[in-house]
Formats: structure tokens, C-alpha cells, sequence
């Protein structure tokens, strides 16, 4: 029986997931860490519920936003974490900083990406205060379900993005020195 | 030349193509996993209830606990939980919805359902039936070493309480979405 080589393709993907995972841990104990959760994570999801007022109130929602809450005559929501696109960050910072690339490819691709992220983000708290208002019936499997996806499913692309063109550029980089 | 030095990352992975058809693909996992969700939530919940329940009682002394997953909640009972108490129920769909990404994930690739593809598919929907089945017995882990008042601070310590209530908030937070992506790109045999 013979042992693959150290970094064969075969282990090369477990090697990224065991980074990945590893990633994810100390990022989540990152925010999760009180004082980073009161000074960086409370105002990150008042900032969105603002934002997120601002844009229902030129759609004619009329309401009123106190701290995280947004509410109406009809309808009110708490974003809390896991609304306020912290998930989807985390997994894509996790997934760009365990991917080989140069940290200046990274920090661009964690600045564009958390700033894509919290737009979808936007979207989604607009869309399902929207939603709860006029629609209760169905606000439950919209936020669960969909928007929950959606907002994940953004940012996988969103990284597979940022490795294919990575990639292209590392291969170019080779080929270029190759014909040199 | 020289062999090239590994690294991390699974190269052959990220040279896929990642066009309009890609997310066509995608978006058609989504509701072809959503529709599969729908239809097989209640008899999935009772496996994964009756799992975590078994794993519970396991290292419980006496074995007290029972769990029922009957409409969209588990319901978790204790044989010394008072009689007239009202008995906690979980949202059951937040556990496991994210079988939904699975599939949109594993759609991502071209031919999802060729024979060795499909295979790794239902290899990583295993590995994430395990993964819910540990996040339920966190969770109830988590209820009562935080939620039961005087009972749960007689009997957890400060580290537990932290352990099961930090280890299912993990997977609330970003574990549960993290999870069908590490299990797609695991998995997936285009990673070889």
C-alpha cells in the first residue's frame, strides 16, 4: 500500500475544507467576543435597520426604527444575527482566507465581497419587511428558507468568482513566464 | 520543470466554469431541493428526533429524555420535567433546511445526476444528517443547561453551559449555512 504525496489533488480539498473550518471557528469566537459584539457587531446591525428605514420609507412603508427594531402600524422585526448578513460574511471570509492567493487578492476580495454581501443583504431585510406587512402568510418560509439561501448561495458564487479569477490570472501570470 | 509545491486550495475546482448556465443549474437544485424538503421535512425530523434522542439517552442517567417531531417543532419531554409544565418545542425547519443548499451546490455542476456525482451527493447529505442530529443534541444540551432556571445552574457547570449553549449558537450563527459548502466541495468529484 503506498501513502499519496503530501499534497496530492486527492488531499487538497480536505486541506481546504480543514482550513475552512478552522477559519470559521476563530472568526465566529472573533464576533461572538462580547466587546467585539458591542462595539462592532450592535452597531453594524443598527446601521443596517436604519438603512434598511430609510430605503421603506421612500417606498411609503412608514416606520420607525429604535436600536435594531423596525416597525410599523402593521408589522415590526428585530434583525438580529443571522439577519444582519454576518452569516454569509463569515463564510465567505473564512472560504477567501483559506484559498491560496496574495493577502492583497484577499483583502480586495473580503472588501468587495462584505460590501455585495450587505447590499443582497439590504434587499433581504427590505424585501421581508415588505413581506411580514403585506403578506404574513408567507413571511416565515421567505425568511427561513429563501432569503436565508439566497444570501448564502450569493456569497458561494460570489467566492467561486474571486477563485476562477484567481486562478486565470495566477495561470496567465505562468504562462507569460513560461514564454519568456 | 519542477513539481509544483501543493497548497491549500483545490486549483482544479476554481478553473470550472462559473457561467449564466452554472446558476441556471444552481437556481433548478434550489427548487428541486426545496420541493424534496417539503415533501420529506416531517418523516426526516422523526429520524433525526428519534437519532438524537438515542444519543441523549445514552449518556443520560437515568435515560429521561424523549423527543417527538410532530408538526414543525421537536418537542423535547424530560419523565421528570413536573407533569403540568409546559413542554419546550424547537423549530425544527431552522436544523435542516439547509439540505436545500445541498442540492443548489451539488447542482452547480454539470451532469448533477451522473451516477458517480449522485453518489457523492447522497455521501454528503449522510454526512449531514450526522451533522444534525449532533446540532439537535446540542441544542437540547444547550436548553437545559440554560434555559431550566435553578435545575439547569444545579446541574451544569459554568464551561458546560458554555460549551453546548457556545457550540449550538455556532451553528445557528454560521455552521449551518457553512456546512453544505465544506460538505459540497468535500465531497465533490471534481475536487480529485
Amino acid at each position: 500500500m503506498t501513502t499519496p504525496p503530501a499534497f496530492s489533488p486527492h488531499r487538497r480539498p480536505l486541506l481546504f475544507v480543514v482550513r475552512f473550518v478552522v477559519l470559521l471557528v476563530v472568526l465566529y469566537l472573533a464576533v461572538a467576543w462580547n466587546p467585539v459584539n458591542d462595539k462592532v457587531v450592535v452597531p453594524l446591525t443598527a446601521a443596517i435597520a436604519r438603512v434598511s428605514g430609510g430605503i421603506l420609507n421612500a417606498l411609503g412603508e412608514r416606520v420607525t426604527v429604535a436600536g435594531t427594531e423596525i416597525h410599523s402600524g402593521a408589522f415590526a422585526v428585530q434583525i438580529e444575527n443571522g439577519c444582519n448578513g454576518l452569516e454569509a460574511a463569515l463564510l465567505f471570509s473564512a472560504a477567501v482566507l483559506a484559498f491560496p492567493a496574495t493577502w492583497w487578492r484577499r483583502l480586495i476580495g473580503l472588501a468587495v465581497g462584505f460590501a455585495a454581501i450587505q447590499v443582497i443583504n439590504l434587499v433581504r431585510v427590505v424585501s421581508l419587511f415588505w413581506i411580514g406587512a403585506h403578506r404574513p402568510a408567507l413571511f416565515s418560509s421567505s425568511h427561513t428558507v429563501v432569503w436565508q439561501s439566497a444570501v448564502v448561495l450569493a456569497s458561494v458564487l460570489m467566492f467561486l468568482a474571486w477563485a476562477a479569477h484567481g486562478e486565470r490570472a495566477r495561470r496567465e501570470a505562468a504562462d507569460g513566464a513560461d514564454g519568456a | 520543470m519542477g513539481r509544483r509545491k501543493g497548497r491549500a486550495g483545490p486549483s482544479a475546482s476554481s478553473r470550472r466554469r462559473l457561467d449564466g448556465r452554472a446558476v441556471l443549474r444552481l437556481l433548478a437544485g434550489f427548487v428541486v431541493g426545496l420541493g424534496f424538503w417539503l415533501l420529506f421535512s416531517a418523516p426526516y425530523e422523526t429520524a433525526v428526533a428519534a437519532t438524537s434522542q438515542a444519543l441523549l439517552r445514552l449518556f443520560e442517567r437515568p435515560a429521561v429524555t424523549t423527543l417527538d417531531a410532530s408538526g414543525r417543532e421537536i418537542r423535547v419531554d424530560r419523565s421528570d420535567f413536573p407533569p403540568a409544565s409546559p413542554r419546550p418545542g424547537l423549530p425544527a425547519a431552522d436544523l435542516h433546511f439547509n439540505f436545500v443548499l445541498l442540492t443548489a451546490l451539488f447542482a452547480l455542476e454539470p451532469r448533477p445526476f451522473a451516477p458517480k456525482r449522485f453518489g457523492r451527493f447522497w455521501l454528503a447529505a449522510g454526512a449531514l444528517f450526522v451533522i444534525h442530529v449532533v446540532a439537535l443534541v446540542f441544542q437540547i444540551e444547550a436548553l437545559y443547561a440554560t434555559q431550566l432556571g435553578a435545575w439547569s445552574e444545579a446541574n451544569y457547570g459554568t464551561f458546560a453551559r458554555n460549551v453546548w449553549a457556545g457550540g449550538f449558537h455556532f451553528y445557528q450563527i454560521c455552521g449551518r449555512f457553512a456546512a453544505p459548502f465544506a460538505l459540497w466541495w468535500g465531497f465533490r468529484p471534481d475536487a480529485e
